[in-house]
């Protein structure tokens, strides 16, 4: 059995081992930050308003060390809960942001949270969404994010498991250069229910988006994509793609998909596409003629279907164990892991 | 090793074989010939498991196993082994990925512990090397983007990896050229021991100067209309099915 480490001060805090060694871990229980203010290897962190939310700055000298933000929600506030970030890259910083939320029990809980975050020029983040609550639980992201010339955002947001995820994203491209990688995974079953209205708004020219989102839906689970790509009247020489895949497993499961375009610029390369699909029977055929059981093959061909969406996720430690994440939770193992005291991921 | 008796299958109410009568004995290569939509695939993917089709009269024995009431994972299990006429590509599934799970499988099925990714890897190069196939390939998904001759080609070295007792080998010399078909056919002939058997389909009696076959079949309309030695895939290939036909 192994040992966890518990923050001291905060009881039924875990430890969590996921994204590896060397990283900075920063609590946030029920909306509160758990150390004070304080300023590190460019990083400073303090709370937001209302001693609610954290405010982060992140400057050049921060390191390659990724921060992984750990929100709680205790069994101390069973009432909703709004909270806001900011969280500000200065220019030509790099950093590295992993988001995860979880549930200390299996309350009602609803959590809204307001996170704007602000790349100055030639800022470069990676952030992921670890989406992981519960199946009553009601989550809620409304996701602002501003960048400036040349900065680069590669975002990732995986809806593991929650009762409502509701993510609400909003991406300005602000000056030119700037460049934005969007991508989702969605994993829903029983009466789940998962919503994306994502914003992908160019208003300055020579910018670069693309987006993958996919989804998976069992049982009665239900799932809304509502995209746009917005270019605004000038913004010339825009790349815009976006793309939403779909694979649902019962008859029950529905999907909603609305991806849009509204271009008010002519020299620009946009596309967008949305697809509905079942598992294949003539790839289930085929792996079982090799000797692949029913259940792996339905199995290995959802685990085919999501590979491109991890692919992207640029740290290879983080991927291989959100790949074992995934998988266990489309094998309905979800959700243990050896590797925190919560039954979470 | 597989006895059919009065097969036959319908799909949709349409009757697509209708009386299929063959016999494959251990160290036995038969060559199954016959014009397009004979019924020379479905007969194929009946023997593999395909549930689309619906046999409504015969039987298949396969090493004494009632082979039809096997879901196909099991018939697989037990060695029996479809090149497909058509492989399928699979994104997102590397070779590497899908071999390992199936040769785990069939391991597991005998009661083995699971190879070790270096035992794994060391299985695969020296397969691969059966078909003289590029290692690159592996690394890619299951067929994507493979040329046709590419894809047979995958289909040999799947067959090399999981070194079935009777392989159905559906077409897998159509469009590949000569190297190709010398590769294909010299992986067949590694393989061949006096303990398995083939059943190889074709269109072509150039495949049959490479594998030689003990018996040629030519179905027509579902049926086996005609058996016989190598030079019956002569008289196909010099008179064409017509000849046969009428003759029948
Ligand atoms: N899924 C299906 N639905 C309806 N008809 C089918 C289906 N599969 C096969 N058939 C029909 O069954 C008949 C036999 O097809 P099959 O593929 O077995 O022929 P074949 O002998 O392999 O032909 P080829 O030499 O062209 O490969 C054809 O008329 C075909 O249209
Ligand atoms: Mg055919």
């Amino acid at each position: 059995m192994k040992e966890y480490t518990y923050i001291p001060e905060v009881q039924r805090i875990f430890t969590c081992t996921v994204p590896g060694e060397n990283i900075r871990q920063v609590f946030l229980v029920d909306g509160i930050l758990q150390e004070e203010e304080n300023r590190a290897d460019g990083v400073f962190l303090t709370r937001g308003p209302e001693g609610k939310g954290l405010l982060l700055n992140i400057n050049k000298d921060c390191t390659d060390r990724p921060i992984q933000i750990i929100s709680v929600r205790s069994e101390n506030l069973p009432q909703p809960l709004e909270f806001s970030n900011t969280w500000m890259l200065e220019p030509g910083a790099k950093a590295q942001i992993i988001v995860c939320d979880h549930t200390l029990k299996e309350y009602l809980y609803s959590t809204l949270r307001f996170s704007n975050i602000i790349l100055g020029e030639g800022a470069h983040l990676d952030i992921l969404f670890m989406q992981n609550e519960h199946g009553r639980s009601r989550y809620r992201l409304d996701l602002n994010v501003e960048l400036k010339k040349n900065a680069r955002l590669n975002c990732h947001i995986l809806s593991l498991y929650g009762g409502t995820i509701q993510n609400k994203v909003q991406v300005h491209l602000l000056g030119p250069g700037a460049a934005c990688y969007l991508d989702g995974l969605y994993l829903a079953d029983c009466e789940q229910n998962t919503e994306y209205h994502i914003a992908v708004k160019h208003h300055s020219p020579n910018c670069h988006s693309s987006q993958l989102f996919k989804g998976i839906l069992d049982n009665q689970a239900k799932a809304l994509f509502n995209g746009i790509i917005y270019v605004a009247p000038g913004a010339q020489k825009t790349e815009a793609l976006q793309a939403n895949h779909n694979l649902l497993l019962t008859n029950d499961a529905k999907i909603t998909t609305q991806p849009q375009l509204e271009i008010y610029a002519d020299d620009v390369k946009c596309s967008h596409g949305a697809t509905i699909g079942r598992l294949d029977e003539q790839v289930l055929f085929y792996m079982r003629s090799r000797g692949i059981p029913l259940a792996e093959a339905q199995m290995m061909q959802q685990m085919a279907f999501v590979q491109d969406v991890l692919k992207h996720v640029p740290n290879p430690a983080i991927r291989s164990r959100l790949e074992k994440m995934v998988e266990s939770r489309l094998r309905g193992e979800f959700t243990k892991c050896a590797h925190c005291t919560m039954h979470c991921c | 090793m597989l006895t059919i008796k009065d097969l036959y299958v319908s799909i949709e109410g349409r009757e697509i074989l209708s009386g299929v009568n063959l016999s494959v004995n251990a160290g036995e290569i038969h060559a199954i010939m016959g014009p397009n939509g004979s019924g020379k695939s479905t007969l194929a993917a009946v023997l593999a498991g395909r549930e689309t089709f619906t046999v409504t009269r015969g039987t298949a024995l396969y090493k004494g196993v009632d082979l039809l009431a096997l879901p196909p994972e099991e018939r697989a299990r037990l060695g029996l082994f479809l090149g497909f006429q058509y492989p399928v590509e699979i994104p997102g599934l590397t070779s590497v990925n899908f071999m390992k799970a199936a040769v785990n499988e069939q391991r597991k099925y005998k009661n083995l512990p699971p190879l070790s990714s270096g035992e794994f890897l060391k299985l695969m190069r020296q397969k691969m090397a059966v078909v003289e196939m590029d290692p690159s390939f592996v690394g890619r998904g299951v067929n994507v983007g493979f040329s046709g001759g590419e894809k047979k080609r995958n289909e040999i070295f799947q067959m090399a990896m999981l070194e079935p007792q009777l392989a159905i080998l559906d077409e897998t010399d159509s469009g590949l050229d000569v190297d190709a078909l010398r590769v294909v056919a010299n992986g067949v002939n590694t393989l061949k021991t006096k303990d398995n058997a083939f059943v190889v389909i074709t269109h072509y009696q150039r495949l049959l100067d490479y594998i030689v076959p003990d018996v040629v079949h030519v179905l027509y309309k579902g049926r086996i209309i005609k058996s016989g030695s190598k030079e019956l895939a002569l008289e196909v290939e010099n008179k064409g099915y017509d000849h046969i036909i009428n003759k029948e």
